[in-house]
């Protein structure tokens, strides 16, 4: 370990002289030692995906589940401990309840992601807390329709709604990732865990932002991948490829977070499969494997 | 509830009784309205406010701006629907600040419908909430006595609309121009203040466009044909 | 106008009599039981081979004024079941909202196609509704509504039952709320009148009784009107029509009608 807290790293909400704190640098270490999750935005939807670490042979397949549905239209995925995110989730779920019985109607993602990074930067702040350990990636679709109050009747114009400002585009694919100290940015790629970095090295190599031509359904299956390459068959344990989505109302999921179909994720999970067992053979040509890990260690200093 | 018994003895001695206060209460025996055009919504009402047969005023303004392009007419008790109004106003005003982006049409029926079903049995309130914003357009909300919520495509409200139900299906049409809108709300209005005794005075109307809320004023001693603009 | 700032807001002796001073010992209920003010008429609902059918029309009436002629009165709930409203509109609009609120829990599992997941049926929904406007009668605040439940039981067999604002429930192969449980439960018992009977009704004939029933309710009921919604819910799923349009009504005979009695022209 490069620096030590000398006393002050005892307790939240006391800064070293320097200016740091580092109740939430750990908690950062916490975040990097977790299964590896990304989240991908493209032009149609969101897609999120988890490499679950399986901890024992006896936990059922496929329970267990490590994404978790906020509203209808929101998901999230996150790295770290798994208490930690369970609680994020349940607040998460709160917020957005909330939000529904004051405005009856859904929570935007950029508002859900405010509310939740104000929410884990307290956890900064007082003695009596400790930071979360995790880091939470936010992926939503807000929808691009004209939005009803939750249970109203009538209809308005047969002909439409008069004087609607022509040529603005409205809501659409959202992903946010939201760290420890509170911190959140949108994106259009997020990684976190154990292999974020070669996670966001290949999600940098994406067709993505303003002008990204990928579609949702290239966008499960280049998650799958980077979820295998970014995994290490040598030293990790075994994992489960976890991922949902969500899709515009005109696209596959109708404008809902759910789990991708199985037939899709195997088809993802066993092309990402041979491509992650490819890149692994390429790598051994190329260099000594022993190192490899180590270097990885390196890049995680430099990066955060 | 014609006698409650409900009430309290304050320090004076003087005993008050909600249910017979309510009884000589200022009410908004009102005609008014809102419709959708092609470019916003047109809000429109009388200006008469009554006590019993008294008109306790002749100039009333009972279209009441929550947020910059939302507006809304109120019909039923002044000081309940007052109330209301101050509460949304405030409650928008707060979601434009840390949302930073105007409300909704929608995020407005929305709060008043709750306040109005939350409290029923407490308010006599007949609210019609018209609003543009460049998401939606223009847009209509009815939000009658219990407190349901209805999208139209125009609405009457007040005692004076029984009298208007007739004119006003007959005469509608949808994606009229500012022009038309106007005459449409205007000739209605008339017909409500002509045969409703709790309305009358002037016609007061609010256009709500892209362009923003512009004021419009007619009155009876010109048989409401010049607009006196504000 | 009496002038003295003691007198305000108190009822004037002159008008309302003398105080009652019995007033200032009853410590009367908290009254909030309210009464339904926007209002939706019938609703019918039969079961067939195959599931149920249910109907309403599309009016919410202000008293005798037919105030909203585009208010949908059926609403669906997880694309399996069918709640049909008769009653109040706002309190309509509560149980909408909260039975959507339900739905999103139901959504926390991610995965559709778990053996568990879509596991709130219809007969699920109706006592949870059951249980939810009891509490709400004994609050003495009863949600106005009576509500017809149309779907398929954790058999997947058709299910149909009713519950109204004092949490009375039952079941039956046809029910009908309001005017209907007198005007279209005669009618719809002609074609099912046992559970036995409503298992060997085909869809079509179900839906054409249901219509007939509508009809007659247009007919015969004051607060009613020609333009309603029907769903059809089977194991597929739930189809829900709300802009439907009575046909082939029966006035022409008003032409043999002439005066009261005796008169011939």
């Amino acid at each position: 370990m490069t620096s030590i807290g000398t006393g002050y790293d005892l307790a939240n909400s006391i800064f070293s002289p320097d200016g740091r704190n580092f109740q939430v640098e750990y908690a950062v270490k916490a975040v990097e030692n977790g299964g590896t999750s990304i989240g991908i935005r493209c032009k149609d939807g969101v897609v999120l995906a988890v490499e679950k670490v399986v901890a024992s042979k006896l936990l059922k397949q496929g329970a267990n589940k490590r994404i978790a549905t906020v509203d209808r239209h929101l998901g999230v995925v996150y790295s770290g401990m798994v208490p930690d995110g369970r609680h994020f989730v349940d607040r998460s779920r709160d917020e957005a309840l909330a939000w529904r019985d004051t405005f009856k109607t859904p929570i935007p993602t950029a508002d859900l992601a405010s509310r939740m990074g104000g929410y884990m930067q307290a956890y900064t702040l007082y003695q009596s807390v400790r930071p979360f350990g995790i880091t939470a990636i936010v992926g939503g679709f807000d929808s691009e329709l004209e939005l009803p109050v939750d249970g109203e009747v009538g209809s308005g114009p047969a002909v439409g709604a008069g004087g609607k400002t022509a040529g603005k585009k409205h809501g659409g694919p959202f992903l946010y990732m939201i760290e420890p100290s509170g911190l959140y940015w949108g994106y259009y790629g997020a990684a976190a865990g154990k292999g974020r970095q070669v996670a966001k090295a290949e999600l940098e190599k994406l067709d993505l932002g303003g002008a990204g031509e990928l579609s949702l359904e290239q966008a499960v299956k280049e998650a799958a991948r980077i979820i295998y390459l970014s995994h290490d068959d040598v030293k990790d344990k075994k994992f489960e490829l976890e991922m949902s989505w969500i899709s515009g109302a005109d696209g596959p999921t109708k404008g809902k977070h759910q789990e991708v179909p199985k037939a899709l994720r195997e088809e993802a999970e066993k092309e990402a499969e041979r491509l992650a067992k490819k890149a692994v053979e390429g790598d051994d040509d190329d260099d000594d494997d022993d190192d490899s890990d180590d270097d990885k260690k390196d890049g995680d200093k430099m990066e955060e | 509830m014609e006698f409650g018994n409900s009430g309290s003895l304050s320090e004076d001695g003087i005993h008050l009784d909600m249910d017979r206060l309510k009884k000589g209460e200022v009410n908004l025996g009102t005609s008014i309205m809102a419709v959708t055009f092609k470019d916003g919504v047109i809000l429109g009402a009388d200006s008469r406010t009554t006590t019993g047969a008294y008109i306790a005023n002749r100039v009333t303004d009972k279209l009441t701006r929550v947020h910059d392009t939302i507006w809304c007419c109120r019909s039923g008790s002044a000081a309940d629907t007052q109330a209301v109004a101050d509460i949304v106003q405030y409650q928008l005003g707060m979601f434009a600040m840390t949302n930073g982006k105007p409300p909704t049409t929608q995020t407005a029926a929305a709060i008043f419908q709750e306040i109005c079903y939350a409290n029923k049995d407490r308010l006599s309130a007949g609210l019609i909430i018209a609003g543009w914003d460049e998401r939606h357009g223009g847009q209509v909300y009815s939000i009658p006595l219990g407190g349901s919520l209805h999208k139209q495509t125009y609405a009457i409200g007040g005692s004076g609309s029984t009298y208007i139900y007739g004119y006003c299906d007959t005469h509608w049409q949808e994606g009229m121009e500012e022009k038309e809108a106007v005459e449409f709300v205007k000739e209605a209005l008339k017909e409500a203040i002509k045969w409703d005794g709790s309305s009358g005075g002037v016609i007061r109307m609010v256009v709500l466009t892209a362009k923003g809320a512009d004021r419009h004023l007619y009155l009876p001693d010109t048989d409401y044909k010049v607009r006196h603009s504000t | 106008m009496d002038h003295r700032p003691q007198a305000w807001g108190r009822p004037r002796d002159d008008i309302y009599g003398a105080y009652d001073g019995s007033y200032l010992q009853t410590t009367g209920p908290k009254q909030n039981t309210q009464a339904p003010v926007v209002t939706g008429t019938s609703v019918v609902a039969l079961k067939f081979k195959d599931g149920v059918v249910i109907a309403a029309d599309n009016l919410a009436s202000y008293g005798s004024l037919a105030r909203f002629t585009d208010v949908k009165r059926l609403r669906v709930f997880l694309d399996t079941s069918v709640v049909g409203f008769g009653g109040d509109v706002s309190d309509m609009q509560y149980l909408d909202r909260h039975l959507n609120e339900l739905a999103i829990d139901e959504s926390y599992e991610t995965d559709p196609s778990a053996p568990d997941a879509g596991a709130l049926n219809a007969a699920n929904l109706h006592k949870y509704l059951q249980k939810l406007m009891y509490k709400r009668r004994n609050d003495f605040d009863p949600l106005w509504n009576q509500i017809l439940v149309a779907g398929l039981d954790s058999g997947s067999k058709p299910f149909l039952a009713s519950v109204d604002l004092r949490g009375t429930a039952f079941s039956s192969p046809s029910l009908a709320s309001g005017f209907g449980a007198a005007l279209a439960q005669p009618i719809m018992r002609k074609y099912a009148a046992t559970e036995e009977d409503a298992a060997k009704l085909s869809r079509e004939d179900a839906v054409k009784v249901v219509q007939e029933c509508m009809k007659v309710l247009y007919y015969r009921d004051a607060r009613s009107m020609d333009k309603y919604s029907i769903a059809v819910v089977t194991k597929e799923g739930v189809e829900l029509k709300e802009d439907e349009q009575l046909e082939k009504q029966s006035w022409a005979f008003a032409e043999r009608i002439r005066g009261y009695g005796t008169q011939t022209v």
